[in-house]
């Protein structure tokens, strides 16, 4: 069996670049829990050993300095006693008054302890002051901050009301109630290594519900506005300047004015979409609640048409027979409103089918990476094909199912006036979408014959080298119509007030209905 | 539970001892609950509730003292930090820096300082903060000396 060596070299010589490819550098880097403990550890050893303090101490100096190792060093050795005072670590707490011996009275419960064996383990104080509590009151104390108090728990301070005596970690592991308490105090502080950390919009956890993990952007500028896809190992990417799922190129201010429309009606939208069909005659919404076909609209329209054909309903109406090219030219009078509706929903509706797309692609990838794959392996064994082919071209329809699922967001709001714009940018979505739509089916429909049919290596050479042609095609439609998007096509909307004709591409002046050149209506004058 | 019984219990006591101690405040625990208390505290002195009588009432909860009393004025009052219809206070005492060290006693004193020493930036009663952000205290002078007069004072003849 010899495959086709000419295709198979170019089609290995293309895998053996694309693996080539050096790796990307990120600009940021996504941080595991053991790395953000590990992180906050280093830093307070650092603290520990520079300063020569308990670890209890560097983590409320460090909490005080929002976990800048620098800023605290500063301050400490200019203002070593101020930092002590604003943060409860007091150097020479106040001597304490009371005798050793005799007897002790707690100032919270009020409950007098006698002196003795068990006198000092039950009076107790933060070690920073002299305000001493029973151990019973310093236990619900504790407790009822952990969980009462958030990351406030871990600027707890002596509960006298005039003492701003620090209560470190050292203490509330002594006398933490039960072991889950503590759990939950460790948690808070590996949270407070994030979200309060002095390096604000530059740290921050991974969005996707149940994902443990944070990112850092080391390099991030901000204040762009622009978006900023992270991809965190969680396999969610976000972005990173709103949080919303990744939107690229699409702007975020467009994100989050679709998000807020989508909000507002999608409900409604779906509904009208699955249950309804418009009245041939007034466009409005009507749903089928009874068995016969006949049906009547409302007053004041009260037209009378059928409902699986839409035409009027005539004394003897059928719409068995087919006819070819009938149209119904009844619906001009359309209101602005619904009109406006009709336009959402068709955006909306592109919006979500690629959104349910790309789902869909997400659960067949694993089902093509975990059983797929393995089974083509053991097929076509003695030949050892590549078959990264096809993992490259799932990845490529799950980031192309995002960029045109957010290219809708986008093509809804192009300024209404912008037609030249519109038409550039529609043609471009186009080609997109139809060689996606191609792509998708080779890599769904086609390798399924591959992998269940009994099919010779030349077939499947052939169906490779058509399915890596289209996965560069469309990644280079997806490269034009992502770089359109991101420019926002400046160099139609510099057109003003002309549009190019969609046919010989003439640029006529805008209140010209026709094309000078080629007579082709205008698309302003065109469109309802 | 039986800590916050405990407590209140000792803290009964404490009343009964220092009642000669602080004549300004007057505690009184419910006879069938110990949960229940109201208190009668003076206004205090060069301000426009003095010589009037306000009475408080007191809610404990059982995680008492973990948790801050929830209080409230009975006597209308027209102050800046005490809504006029519920006679809900504002003190930070009372909500997020509460201490168990408090008592129902130095919650009393801590009310009284505050009606002396109104806070009109936090305002639960607008009118009356208004009044005394836009510097005219003889305004929010007579307005409260009124309401000190009409509901907080015995009626004469």
């Amino acid at each position: 069996m010899m495959p086709d060596m000419e295709s198979n070299h170019h089609l290995n010589r293309f895998l053996r670049e694309e693996d080539q490819k050096p790796l990307q550098h990120l600009p940021y880097t996504v941080l595991k829990e053991a790395d953000i403990s590990q992180r906050q550890l280093d830093d307070i050893t650092q603290v520990c050993s520079t300063l020569s303090v308990a670890r209890s101490a560097a983590i409320i100096l460090l909490r005080h300095c929002n976990w800048n190792v620098s800023k605290l060093f500063d301050n400490w050795f200019d203002e070593e006693d101020e930092v002590r005072i604003t943060v409860g670590l007091f150097k020479n707490p106040p001597v304490d008054q009371f005798s050793t011996y005799g007897s002790f009275t707690c100032e919270i419960c009020f409950e007098t302890f006698p002196g003795g064996d068990d006198f000092d383990d039950q009076r107790i104080s933060s070690t920073f002051c002299d305000h001493f509590y029973c151990r019973a009151c310093w236990v619900g104390y504790i407790s009822k901050s952990i969980a009462n108090d958030g990351l406030g728990c871990l600027s707890l301070k002596c509960p006298h009301p005039c003492c701003g005596a620090a209560v470190g970690e050292d203490m509330i592991f002594v006398l933490a109630a039960e072991s889950a308490d503590k759990d939950k105090y460790l948690r808070y502080l590996l949270r407070s290594y994030v979200e309060d950390s002095y390096r604000k919009r530059k740290i921050k956890w991974c969005p996707a519900p149940g994902c443990d993990h944070a990112v850092d952007f080391v390099d991030y500028v901000g204040g762009s506005g622009g978006a900023c896809d992270v991809s965190c190992l969680c396999s969610y990417k976000f972005c990173w300047n709103c949080n919303e799922e990744a939107h690229s190129p699409v702007k975020c201010d467009t994100v989050a004015k679709w998000i807020l429309k989508h909000k507002d009606e999608s409900e409604n939208t779906n509904w009208i979409l699955v249950n309804t069909k418009p009245c041939p005659e007034c466009r409005r919404p009507i749903e089928k609640n009874q068995g016969c076909s006949h049906m009547r609209c409302r007053a004041p329209c009260k037209f009378e048409f059928c409902w699986i054909c839409l035409g009027p309903w005539g004394g003897s109406h059928s719409c068995n027979s087919y006819l070819q090219g009938v149209k119904n030219e009844s619906d001009k009078r359309k209101e602005v409103a619904k009109l406006n509706l009709d336009r959402y929903i068709h955006y909306y509706e592109r919006w979500v089918a690629n959104h349910e797309s790309r789902q869909k692609a997400l659960v067949d990838f694993q089902l093509v990476q975990d059983v797929h794959l393995k089974k083509l392996d053991r097929k076509y064994r003695q030949t050892n094909p590549i078959l990264s082919f096809i993992t490259e071209a799932w990845l490529k329809i799950i980031e192309c199912r995002r960029v045109l699922k957010w290219s809708y967001a986008y093509g809804y709001y192009i300024p209404k006036h912008e037609h030249g714009k519109r038409q550039f940018f529609e043609y471009l979505q186009g080609e997109a979408e139809s060689g996606l739509e191609k792509l998708h089916h080779c890599a769904e429909v086609e390798l399924e014959e591959h992998i269940n049919a009994d099919k010779p290596i030349e077939d499947f050479i052939e169906f490779r080298t058509k399915l890596v042609q289209l996965t560069v095609l469309i990644g280079n439609y997806f490269k034009n119509l992502v770089r359109a998007m991101e420019n926002d096509l400046p160099e139609i909307s510099s057109f003003g007030d002309y549009w190019s004709c969609y046919i010989c591409t003439y640029v006529n002046e805008g209140s010209a209905t026709m094309c000078v050149m080629c007579s082709s209506q205008s698309p302003v004058h065109g469109e309802v | 539970m039986q800590a916050s019984r405990a407590r209140l219990f000792k803290e009964y006591k404490e009343v009964q001892r220092e009642k000669v101690a602080d004549p300004d405040i007057q505690l009184v625990c419910d006879d069938s609950n110990i949960f229940k208390w109201t208190a009668l505290i003076k206004g205090p002195s060069e301000t426009p509730f003095e010589g009037g009588v306000f009475q408080l009432a007191f809610a404990v909860p059982e995680q008492y003292p973990l948790q801050p009393p929830q209080v409230r004025f009975l006597t209308k009052i027209f102050h800046p930090n005490v809504h006029f219809k519920t006679g809900e206070i504002c003190l930070d005492i009372l909500k997020n820096a509460w201490s168990p060290a408090w008592t129902l006693q130095s919650v009393c004193r801590a009310i009284i300082a505050l009606m002396a020493h109104p806070e009109p930036d936090s305002p639960l009663n607008c009118d009356s903060g208004n009044l005394l952000r836009s510097g005219d205290l003889r305004g929010y002078y007579s307005m409260a000396r009124m309401y000190t007069k009409l509901a907080a004072m015995p009626k004469k003849g």
